[in-house]
């Protein structure tokens, strides 16, 4: 187990002439044991990240260290990493047993007995000690799935490294290696880097995430705190499901207005807001339904498409103003009976509106939230 | 008995509304089971080559078969009366005969293998991600599509004794001249190098396709487990190149046993250099030079037979591969 540096990390690709720059200055600290995800849209170098870890990958520029340790000359073979491929890149020819020894009789000089039972007491973590003798074309995709972690967990590395493990898995599947797999990270307290770009994989398995975007660093946080209190506008467009409901607004006197968007801020509000080219935004899960306009953060709207999801309801609304198909989302109690056509009010409490700074992006105001509140709670 | 009979009146319906449709359907031809609709409608298309090919290639070949258990020599006809395996015995105590025989299986076995090892070396230099790989590619597969005429004549000048390309270079460290194509005992391997310098890159470009479809991951994989450059391709890649290993080793041995021409033109004759003596050409010999036809014939078949067993170990991987 070790510490994991990256610092100012930089990868340009050249292209013919051209340079193209994947990574952009990244600089991350990974705890001993720590669980962090990589997460972002694709092409945003959150691979390329991973592959310059495992030494696949030169490093530009930046130094990354294992354990206190420069590794950016290291071969993968000399970092003391094991990592876990999308596509499983199980050798087909050899069997279960054999994958999952390769990596030892490759890098230690264990004896052969050795070797077969740490082989085995793996295979026991994973559940797959019957499939010992099979050849990976006889497994089905979790169980090469399984089989892929195995073989990474046999080698005791100091980090794993996980490139969308779960990625080739079906919807059910996933959740369950999603928790299997939290749970064996806990159990083996392993410092991990999990890259993929589903944010739900990376709200719920991470101690802390790393948002990337474009080979730039948009914010290292936990989960929690990428949710509530976002960086910038990418970093809340991305995390959260649906995506945070964004409105080109204009602070004008004591209220933000834009298309068919009135909306009046309190004092407290407007002292965080230094420039008047403004966002506003606002999670489909803060917005409420009601039947009648009480305040100015009330909006008339008209249901435009309601998807049903059976506890919860996903409803499409649009403003009196703004043409067809231009809409906002809330996110309702799958009780609540709106139809397409009715005529409603969305409640927009300020307390969960946030502001971003419509030039750079960057978050001004995020939605009340108590840090060491929620810490309370959870111990 | 009760699903048969409905199965019957079934059939029987579907017969008759067919040809209550007007379809002009031979009543004859759709006697169940034995000869089909279908068979009868393909026929055309399957027949004339069936016939030819039957005819041609396999009745050819029954026939070389009979010829040589017959002790037809010159210009006589052959005896078909009295068949025998005497030209099999006469082979196998001619010291000629087992001189070629002894050559054909050294050239086989010699530029089979080198040609595999050379051209995967190769293959794995290519596959590196170089610059102008294809131009590289291009280079090593052109010698292939040379005739062994002009290979012949090229690499005479090669080995030449006096002015040779090969001697020179050897002078350079101090060697020979070596007597190449006149020495029985070079001759073989001089041949079994030109051959190689012809169709490595044949192995090299079915290396190739077989590196190409192994998934990236896999290397890295094999890197992220520790293993060397050398051990990787040993243990992670080589055995899944085991496809393109065997087809290529079929053509490769297919093409040793044909070496007949690259031999003939060496000489221009049907004598080839003295130690290069193979099956092929001792065949050929016996039957147009020395009027031994059915024991030329015999040889012919042993040939064959040899050529079956190199195909066998192919057809069989591809029957347990499901693809035949």
């Amino acid at each position: 187990m070790a510490r994991l540096e990256l610092d100012d990390i930089t990868k340009h690709f050249d292209d013919d002439g051209e340079t193209i720059v994947a990574v952009d200055d990244a600089s991350i600290d990974i705890e001993d044991g720590e669980f962090l995800v990589l997460v972002g849209p694709s092409g945003c170098g959150k691979s390329t990240t991973l592959r310059m870890i495992a030494g696949l990958e030169t490093i530009t520029d930046g130094e990354l260290r294992i354990g206190g340790r420069r590794v950016n000359e290291a071969k993968p073979r000399d970092r003391d990493i094991a990592m876990v491929f999308q596509s499983y890149a199980l050798y087909p020819h050899m069997t279960v047993r054999e994958n999952m020894s390769f990596g030892l009789e490759e890098s230690t000089d264990l004896s052969g007995s050795e070797i077969d039972e740490r082989v085995e007491s793996a295979t026991d973590t994973m559940g797959i000690s019957d499939l010992l003798d099979r050849k990976p074309s006889e497994l089905s995709g979790g169980q090469q799935q399984r089989v892929a972690l195995g073989r990474a967990i046999v080698r005791e590395p100091e980090v794993f490294l996980m490139d969308e493990p779960l990625s080739n898995l079906d919807a059910k599947l996933r959740a369950q290696m999603r928790t299997e797999l939290q749970r064996l990270q806990e159990d083996l307290d392993t410092t991990t880097v999990y890259v993929t770009h589903d944010q739900t994989e990376a709200m719920t398995m991470g101690d802390r995430i790393a948002i990337l975007n474009d080979g730039l660093l948009q914010q290292v946080a936990t989960p929690l705190e990428a949710y509530h209190a976002p960086a910038n506008q990418f970093v809340a467009g991305f995390i959260g499901e649906p995506s945070m409901n964004f409105f080109d607004v204009d602070l004008e006197g004591d209220s933000v207005v834009g298309d068919g968007l009135d909306y009046p801020v309190s004092d407290d509000v407007r002292a965080k807001l230094d420039t008047d080219a403004l966002v506003l935004g606002i999670r489909p899960q803060d917005i409420e339904l009601v039947e009648e306009v009480e305040s100015g953060h009330d909006v008339a709207v008209t249901v435009d498409v309601v998807e049903p999801m059976g506890d919860e309801n996903n409803v499409y609304l649009r403003l009196p103003d703004s043409p067809a198909g231009e809409t906002f989302i809330a996110n309702v109690d799958g009780r609540t009976l709106v139809d397409e056509g009715d005529d409603i009010v969305a409640r927009i409490p300020e307390e969960a509106v946030h502001f971003f700074d419509r030039r750079s992006g960057e978050a001004l105001r995020n939605r009340e939230f108590d840090d060491e509140a929620d810490v309370d709670l959870s111990l | 008995m009760r699903g048969k009979l409905a199965a019957y009146l079934g059939r029987l319906v579907r017969r008759n509304r067919v040809r209550a449709d007007g379809g002009e359907v031979n009543a004859n031809a759709t006697r169940d089971g034995f000869v089909s609709d279908e068979f009868t409608a393909s026929l055309p298309y399957w027949l004339p080559p069936f016939v030819v090919m039957g005819l041609a290639v396999y009745g050819a070949i029954l026939w070389n078969f009979f010829l040589s258990l017959t002790d037809t020599s010159g210009f006589q006809t052959p005896n078909y009366a009295n068949l025998d395996f005497e030209m099999y015995a006469k082979a196998f105590a001619d010291p000629v005969f087992i001189g070629a025989l002894r050559n054909t299986f050294a050239l086989l076995v010699a530029f089979t293998v080198l040609c595999l090892v050379v051209g995967l070396v190769v293959a794995v230099l290519v596959d590196q991600g170089i610059r102008y790989e294809n131009t590289f590619r291009t280079i090593y597969l052109l010698p292939m599509a040379l005739s062994f005429v002009v290979t012949a004549q090229f690499w005479l000048w090669m080995y030449n004794q006096q002015n040779g390309l090969v001697n020179i270079i050897l002078g350079v460290v101090g060697l020979g001249p070596y007597e190449w194509i006149g020495n029985p005992s070079l001759v073989l391997g001089a041949v079994v190098f030109a051959l190689i310098w012809q169709f490595s890159g044949y192995a090299m470009v079915v290396y190739l396709a077989g590196l190409r479809a192994i998934p990236t991951e896999q290397f890295e994989a094999a890197r992220v487990d520790g293993a060397t450059t050398l051990r990787m391709y040993w243990r992670v890649i080589l055995p899944q190149l085991k496809g393109a290993t065997i087809s290529a080793s079929v053509v490769l041995m297919v093409f040793a046993l044909k070496a007949f021409d690259f031999l003939y033109s060496l000489t221009g004759s049907y004598y080839p250099p003295k130690g290069s003596d193979i099956l092929a050409t001792m065949m050929v010999r016996q039957a147009f030079v020395a009027n031994n036809r059915a024991y030329a014939a015999a040889i012919g078949i042993m040939l064959f037979a040899l050529a079956l067993v190199i195909v066998a170990p192919y057809l069989l991987y591809q029957y347990r591969a499901g693809e035949l």
